[in-house]
């Protein structure tokens, strides 16, 4: 009891450091134990195709979709938002950071941003017309559905309310604020499970007391 | 070490001791968001390692996840550090029925019914998934604020505390008398059938106030166990006495199943005293129920008066994107099928509620308007987890071309499931062209 060495002689070379853990549930909404489950689910993603420890945008397509590759517009686009070194692979950091996000108790504004980011497909700092219209067209053909030219036209013009043919950041936050709906998915309930779903960590953490109580 | 009032993480604030077990102890805890109790159970790290549990500990901490029964202690969350392992559970307010049946003696007939009951629904509910208790007894039974049953430990036979000498819950020699006797000759068991074992034990012991063999000794208390030698008290009503004697049966393949015990006289109707109070619960039901606004009773001509108002019409590009599987993040954690599925349909609204409406009709289920151009359809009766409850929600993307979202609200995930695959999507056909979600 009370010993200071390690009790694990040979470590696993992809065992998560525990200052790291530490340091991400500080930044985030998650607990370190938490975070120590979402290195568990990391593994598994980043090392699903290419033994890296590292999700290239193959593995984050087959965890989504379950084992279907599939092309996705959105996909693409969130994948892009937690490469955040824009590097085209995803660390363990960006990882749990982009995560953080999604969790119940993450800010909204943070949600808020975050979609706004998802949706500015070219990172012009505007949802321009001609970005909305290609992601009403994704979505339609993701569901197998073919709907006049023109309807297609009368969707788009209904989100651009200012009818200038862009939309900013502030009229997206008032937008999101009177219609939560949009945010939907930038909620997940399920990372409230996640300890639950991944528990290996409960065996191999090595997290001190002192930091479990911060 | 003292725990007490220290925050872990900035979510529970620790507070009294509850109990001590074999590897660890049982906190009073406050979840410092919502303000709920809990009880977190500290386990010291060296000790399951030393016991070989390791693995098990993992296993059942990923099984109890799935186990959600309004009778059942639910598991929130766990933690570690490098020495302990926290496992927070749902705390009950009750305490232990034990300590009731040490107050009373012991359990009116109809008392004991109603325990047995909820017992029994939850031990359906988990070997359903093939979950077992493994350990059953009275200190495992706890009771919530409402004096309703909570089964803790449950798939956590790894957990289990160590067995306490008390005289009246184990014989004096402190043997394990709950468990079936074919685990304790470890021959190898069917789960299921020796936890329907345990709660013979324990409905014996809720009625009587004391054990059902006993014994100067183990070999004596074996042979009776193995004879089935015990006696009822007279008072027991001969319903019950005849169930107790199928499910104290020493041979496990001639005991009782729960369906079996669901189907006796005893479990159905319960001894004279509690059938009133069983039909003043009904009658309350029924009024709750006529108490909501129920579109199938009122009719088709009313609800395509309504029809407007439940579905969303003049969507722009942001909601409709917002419908997109890309954008759904939950595939990345959850292995189990979701609970959100949706089909796109060429079918005017109109013939889209008409059909919801027959479907409604023909399997019994209610259905009922609600905000937002939701239509909520609800089970009539109280299911495994509550009453299975969904929402679907019809986008109108054209006037000829609408997409439907489903998405369970409450309830059994798994009773969902069967309804939607035998009941709901046949019943659908006609108005759907494709479902889309996954492992359709």
């Amino acid at each position: 009891m009370g010993c200071l060495q390690t009790k694990h002689a040979s470590r696993s070379p992809h065992l998560l450091d525990t200052r790291e853990a530490v340091a991400l549930a500080a930044e985030t909404s998650f607990t370190v134990s938490e975070v120590e489950a979402l290195h568990d689910l990391f593994r598994k993603i980043s090392n699903s195709v290419i033994r890296d420890n590292l999700i290239h945008k193959e593995e984050f397509q087959l965890a989504l979709f379950r084992g279907k590759k599939q092309q996705n517009l959105f996909v693409d686009r969130v994948f892009d938002l937690f490469d955040q070194k824009r590097n085209g692979v995803i660390e363990f950091g960006e990882f749990v950071r982009s995560l953080g996000v999604f969790h119940p108790d993450a800010p909204e504004d943070q949600k808020v941003a975050f979609a706004f980011k998802l949706y500015d497909l070219k990172q012009t700092g505007f949802i321009e017309r001609h970005e909305l219209k290609e992601m009403v067209l994704a979505l339609l053909d993701e569901s197998d559905l073919d709907i006049a030219s023109d309807a297609v036209e009368m969707i788009v013009d209904r989100a651009d309310t200012k009818g200038d043919g862009k939309i900013d950041q502030e009229e997206w936050t008032e937008y999101a604020k009177d219609n939560p709906y949009v945010l939907r998915n930038m909620t997940l309930p399920y990372l409230k499970d996640i300890t639950m779903v991944f528990p290996s960590f409960v065996m191999h953490s090595e997290i001190s007391e002192t930091d479990m109580a911060v | 070490m003292n725990t007490r009032g220290k925050t872990l993480t900035e979510r529970y604030e620790m507070g009294k001791l509850l109990g001590k077990g074999a590897f660890g102890k049982v906190h009073y805890a406050r979840d410092l968001e919502s303000n709920q109790g809990v009880a977190i159970k500290i386990m010291d790290k060296d000790r399951v390692l030393k016991a070989g549990l390791s693995e098990q500990v993992k296993r059942e901490i990923t099984t109890m996840r799935l186990v959600e029964h309004k009778n059942i202690v639910r598991l929130h969350e766990v933690m570690a550090t490098r020495n302990k392992i926290y496992i927070i559970m749902e705390y009950a307010k009750g305490g232990e029925l034990m300590d009731k049946l040490k107050r009373s003696g012991r359990l009116t007939e109809a008392d004991a019914h109603r325990y047995f009951e909820q017992l029994i629904d939850a031990l359906d509910h988990c070997h359903n998934r093939g979950v077992y208790h493994r350990d059953l007894k009275p200190e495992n039974l706890l009771l919530d604020e409402n004096g309703d049953l909570k089964v803790s430990d449950f798939g956590l036979s790894a957990f289990s505390e160590s067995r306490r000498t008390d005289g009246l819950l184990h014989t004096v020699c402190g043997t394990p008398i709950y468990i079936a006797p074919e685990v304790i000759m470890k021959t190898g068991y069917d789960g299921a059938k020796s936890d329907i074992w345990s709660c013979g034990v324990v409905l014996f012991v809720l009625a009587a106030g004391y054990l059902p063999f006993q014994g100067p000794n183990l070999m004596e208390i074996y042979r009776k166990i193995h004879d089935r030698d015990f006696t009822c008290p007279s008072r027991f009503s001969h319903k019950l006495k005849r169930l107790l004697y199928k499910i104290l049966n020493p041979n496990p393949s001639m005991r009782p199943s729960i369906q079996e015990i669901k189907e006796s006289t005893w479990f159905r109707k319960g001894p004279r005293e509690i059938s009133a109070v069983n039909e003043k619960v009904l009658s309350e039901n029924a009024t709750t129920t006529n108490a909501a606004p129920v579109l199938a009773s009122r009719h088709k001509e009313i609800a395509h008066e309504d029809m407007k108002s439940l579905v969303a019409t003049n969507l722009n590009a942001f909601e409709i994107i917002a419908l997109s599987a890309g954008l759904d993040l939950s595939g990345l954690f959850i292995k189990e099928c979701r609970k959100e599925t949706r089909f796109t349909s060429d079918k005017p609204a109109l013939a889209i509620i008409s059909k919801l409406e027959d479907i409604a009709k023909a399997l019994n289920l209610r259905i009922r308007k609600k905000d937002n151009n939701i239509v909520s359809i609800e089970g009539r009766k109280e299911g495994g987890n509550g009453v299975l409850q969904f929402d679907m929600q019809i986008f109108e993307i054209t006037p000829s071309c609408h997409l439907v979202q489903m998405k369970q609200t409450s309830g059994d995930l798994l009773e969902y499931q069967k309804l939607l695959e035998e009941g709901i999507r046949p019943g659908l056909k006609d108005v759907v062209s494709a479902w889309h979600g996954d492992d359709l």
